[in-house]
């Protein structure tokens, strides 16, 4: 088999950080070939690389054994690549047959040969098994749907390599299975695909071959016949990364939250959102809450924010809070890190020191009497961003500049800043680097010992064992089971979270 | 696209025998005559090239509420051109200063961003005071009748239909068919032949070029390659970028198409509505214009409508206030259309609230024996709003419409 593309030590790096150091991977014909790496690890750089959004500093592109220097996207797709985003890139007033021909319309006259490229678009989703209607509106069609005119867009323009950049991340697994019947359809083919995720079920499943990258550098390339998705995961997280953990018991006597038969019915009165959950968390205490996504979770911490009606009975500190509002209880002392930070706690298009403010806009330090007190809002954004290592220029710069772990570092320093009693912490370190992530477990291990009480959400199962005291398993809205995260396994935690066990 | 023509023909035709039956009720001989027919398409044709200029525009992603001013320039240049160099090159001028006036428009929205309704605006204020002060420049006494007037423009030729509307073909003097039917007098048919009469006869040369933008458009827009990618700047830039569309060009020629044809229509007033550029002479077109394109939901044949309707309106109330008062009870009939329609579809407080509006109207046509001349004036105006606001249907505006794009600049 011949090698479709191969890349050679290539390095790059931005103004502050090296984004990859030196990645190597060659890619043969008709193979379905996974990058894997962490968040941040840089596998998006190398595909950006490949494509031609970016340019190396140094290093070797190599396609079906010639040199290329790609200026821009278009020379990819020249040399026959092909990327399907993330992000669909698709207009949804459009049909999919105008979506798929935007861009290389082929002529007849002065007009578009509408039926030619139906002809053309039908025989090819049928020869790679993504059948389609090509006349229908792309808004109404699903997720996975959407999926299959990217890569029919991809196809048209005659890709024999295909980038697929994270392509599960947005689809429920019936659309997965399709997906991964149309890589084989491709890969049968001779086409070239290289297929870039986090998820290591999947690309055992769907791989022949995997590279592994973390900090920006290839640590190894296996077959994924070799290997085990628990090796797999060694490979990517490596030795020298930070793990979560805690230190000793900081306990102390007096209970900061108590839940007491706290429940959450529908509007349609099915089964509860959340049902009976009772549980005490003292002072000093990390509970973490174990649970595969939507089985209740963020309803539980919307009830103990009081951003939605439940029943049953939350005290704070002794006192019920059951008839305060969510300004009341921030006043008191619970602070929020929300799981969807762009959307739940920040203003993205507004500088830091506005979205400083956000949650404490009703005292001191920002108030001063009825008018915002600019000074000490000035000198405590930039104090949180020092304290919090929050890389960027300054208090005026926006939101939306930073990466997405500044952003959180930001957060978690905002939150941090009136020392709250109570932080209930949602995916804190979901989607952020591995340097921020050791940073915020760093702040939360320090605050736990000063005697903050922590409810602490994720769906990292490592960082749940890691930093809890206490693990409690949701299921469907029900917490099923308590665990000593000292005495627990990953494994084990996992079929638990799935009522296997 | 067969099919939907005669869906058309059909409803049109059933229009058509609507208001001959109000004609026989009401004795208003003007609702279907020759000259109201003829007067509605004259006054429908400004509105048409606005909305097809606000078209353009606003399928390549910008909002266009310039068209007013654009117009302004194109009116002001074809009764100024046009008076010294003959109305063929009036009219060429005319579409080049709509074009001019759209090209800073377009780079105000497009290279730095600006919003689009506040350039827009900016656009109609500077272009009612720039044409008056170059008119003041120029104003001589002599053939001027004023600094806000231009003198006469030669008219531009008109002709008709040959053997069905009359006109002279070589020497030929065709017959007129329609004509004499329409004064036949016998229902329905000498209405429908009047109609046709009107909107087929002593056309202008002008009136017909407007009248094919209309199909042109539909082609240039939905058929080529420039018109997919026009509307692929509208509606996903990023992805058309993506897909190596020149987003900005795109966007350019969408603005510029735009200012020419709202030019076209400005140029239309000075030099085949009237004979001369004359201040205030585009009255709010251009944002009539933009209310024929949101009526006909971002596409020719709606746009078309749309202007017809106003055109009809305005032409009854300038030819025969007894007529606008028949057109209340048109009105009524439309409504309780919708009623029916609202009522299949479920949709039950709107129907009642339909209900309503119809039943104060037929009380106040059954009242009132001749309207108030006020609100005669007001006419077309209150019809498009009534209009507008109860058939209003699923508005769906280019989904990128107005957002200033940058390129590079990923969500």
């Amino acid at each position: 088999m011949s090698v479709a593309v191969e890349l050679r030590h290539i390095s790059k790096r931005f103004p502050g950080v090296i984004a990859n150091k030196d990645v190597s991977m060659s890619v043969e014909t008709g193979t379905v070939h996974a990058l894997v790496g962490e968040n941040g690890a840089g596998k998006s750089t190398v595909m950006k690389i490949l494509y031609g959004m970016q340019r190396p500093d140094s290093g070797e592109i190599l396609v079906n054994g010639t040199t290329v220097h790609f200026k821009n996207p278009n020379d990819a797709i020249e040399a026959s690549i092909g990327m399907v985003h993330q992000h669909f890139m698709l207009a949804d007033n459009f049909t999919v047959l105008e979506n798929v021909i935007l861009g290389s319309e082929p002529q007849h006259g002065i007009t578009i040969d509408f039926a030619a490229a139906r002809t053309k678009v039908v025989e090819m989703a049928a020869q790679y098994g993504l059948e389609i209607d090509p006349d229908v509106l792309v808004e109404e069609l699903g997720v996975g749907q959407r999926q299959r005119v990217e890569i029919l867009k991809v196809l048209y323009r005659g890709a024999r390599i295909l980038i697929f950049d994270e392509p599960t991340a947005v689809l429920v697994p019936q659309e997965v299975d399709d997906l991964f019947n149309a890589l084989k359809g491709l890969r049968a083919q001779g086409m070239a695909i290289i297929f870039i995720s986090h998820k290591l079920d999947e690309v055992l499943r769907v791989a022949d071959d995997v590279t592994v990258v973390r900090a920006g550098s290839t640590v190894a390339e296996v077959k994924s016949k070799d290997v085990t998705a628990r090796q797999l995961a060694e490979l990517m997280v490596g030795s020298e990364l930070p793990q979560p953990s805690t230190h000793g018991d900081t306990r102390r006597p007096e209970i900061t939250l108590a839940l007491k038969d706290v429940s959450i019915s529908t509007k349609s009165g099915s089964r509860d959102l959340i049902s009976h959950v009772t549980f005490n968390l003292h002072a000093g205490e990390v509970v973490g809450i174990a649970g595969v996504e939507g089985n209740g979770q963020a309803e539980l911490v919307e009830a103990i924010m009081g951003l939605r009606d439940y029943t049953g009975e939350i005290e704070f500190s002794g006192a019920n809070i059951n008839d305060l509002s969510v300004a009341h209880r921030r006043d008191l002392g619970i602070g929020l890190i929300p799981e969807d930070r762009q959307r739940q706690a920040m203003m993205m298009e507004s500088p830091l020191w506005e979205n400083r403010i956000l949650g404490h806009q009703r005292g001191k330090p920002v108030m001063n009497g009825f008018v915002l007190d600019m000074k000490t809002i000035m000198t405590d954004t930039k104090s949180i961003m020092e304290e919090f290592d929050v890389r960027a220029p300054g208090p005026q710069t926006l939101a939306a500049a930073l990466s997405g772990g500044n952003q959180q570092k930001f957060i978690v320093g905002r939150e941090m800043s009136k020392a709250p009693s109570l932080l209930v912490a949602s995916h804190p370190t979901r989607g952020v680097d591995v340097g921020a992530q050791g940073a915020i477990w760093e702040e939360l291990r320090r605050a736990r010992e000063k005697g903050m009480a922590i409810v602490l959400i994720s769906a990292d199962l490592e960082e749940l064992i890691g930093m809890s005291d206490r693990l409690l398993v949701m299921l469907r809205g029900v917490i099923t089971a308590e665990l000593d995260p000292a005495k627990t396994t990953p494994d084990q935690l996992g079929s638990a979270m799935t009522g296997a066990a | 696209m067969k099919i939907k023509a005669l869906k058309f023909l059909r409803y049109a035709t059933i229009l058509v025998f609507v208001l001959a039956v109000i004609r026989q009720i009401t004795g208003a001989s003007d609702l279907t005559s020759v000259g109201t027919a003829s007067a509605a398409l004259l006054l429908s044709v400004p509105i048409v090239l606005a909305g097809l200029g606000g078209l353009f525009s606003e399928r390549s992603g910008v909002v266009n509420i310039g068209l007013e001013g654009m117009m302004v320039m194109g009116a002001w240049a074809g009764g100024m051109i046009g008076y010294k160099h003959g109305p063929w090159l009036g009219l060429l001028a005319a579409i080049i200063f709509g074009a001019v006036g759209a090209l800073v428009h377009a780079i105000a929205t497009i290279t730095f961003g600006v919003d689009h309704v506040v350039s827009g605006v900016a656009i109609n204020i500077i272009a009612m005071g720039l044409v008056r002060y170059l008119s003041t420049i120029l104003y001589k006494s002599g053939a001027w009748k004023g600094p806000s007037q231009s003198p006469d423009v030669d008219s531009i030729g008109t002709n008709s239909l040959p053997v069905l509307s009359g006109g002279d073909y070589f020497g030929w003097k065709s017959p007129d068919l329609l004509n004499s039917l329409a004064e036949k007098h016998w229902f329905f048919i000498s209405d429908l032949a009047s109609i046709l009469r009107g909107i087929t006869g002593d056309l202008s040369y002008v009136t017909v070029l407007a009248i094919a933008m209309v199909p042109l458009s539909l082609f240039v827009l939905w058929k080529t390659a420039f018109g997919l990618r026009l509307r692929s700047a509208g509606e996903a830039p990023i992805a058309a970028e993506s897909l190596g569309v020149n987003v900005y060009a795109m966007k350019y020629a969408g603005v510029l198409i735009s200012g020419g044809l709202a030019g076209l229509g400005g140029g239309f007033l000075a030099i085949v509505a009237a004979n001369h550029y004359q201040e205030n002479q585009i009255a709010g077109r251009g944002y009539i214009g933009l209310a024929a394109l949101l009526f006909g939901n971002y596409r020719p044949g709606g746009i078309l409508m749309g202007a017809g309707l106003f055109g009809f309106a305005d032409a009854l109330q300038l030819r025969d206030s007894a007529s606008v008062h028949a057109l209340i009870l048109l009105i009524v009939v439309v409504l309780a259309v919708l009623i029916i329609r609202d009522i299949r579809k479920g949709k039950i407080v709107k129907a009642a609230l339909t209900f309503a509006f119809a039943g104060l109207s037929l009380w106040y046509f059954m009242a009132v024996k001749e309207l108030p001349g006020q609100l005669v004036t007001m006419t077309p105006y209150i019809a498009t709003l009534l209009i507008m606001s109860l058939a209003s249907q699923r508005l769906r505006m280019p989904a990128a419409d107005g957002i200033p794009y940058r390129r590079g600049g990923l969500r």
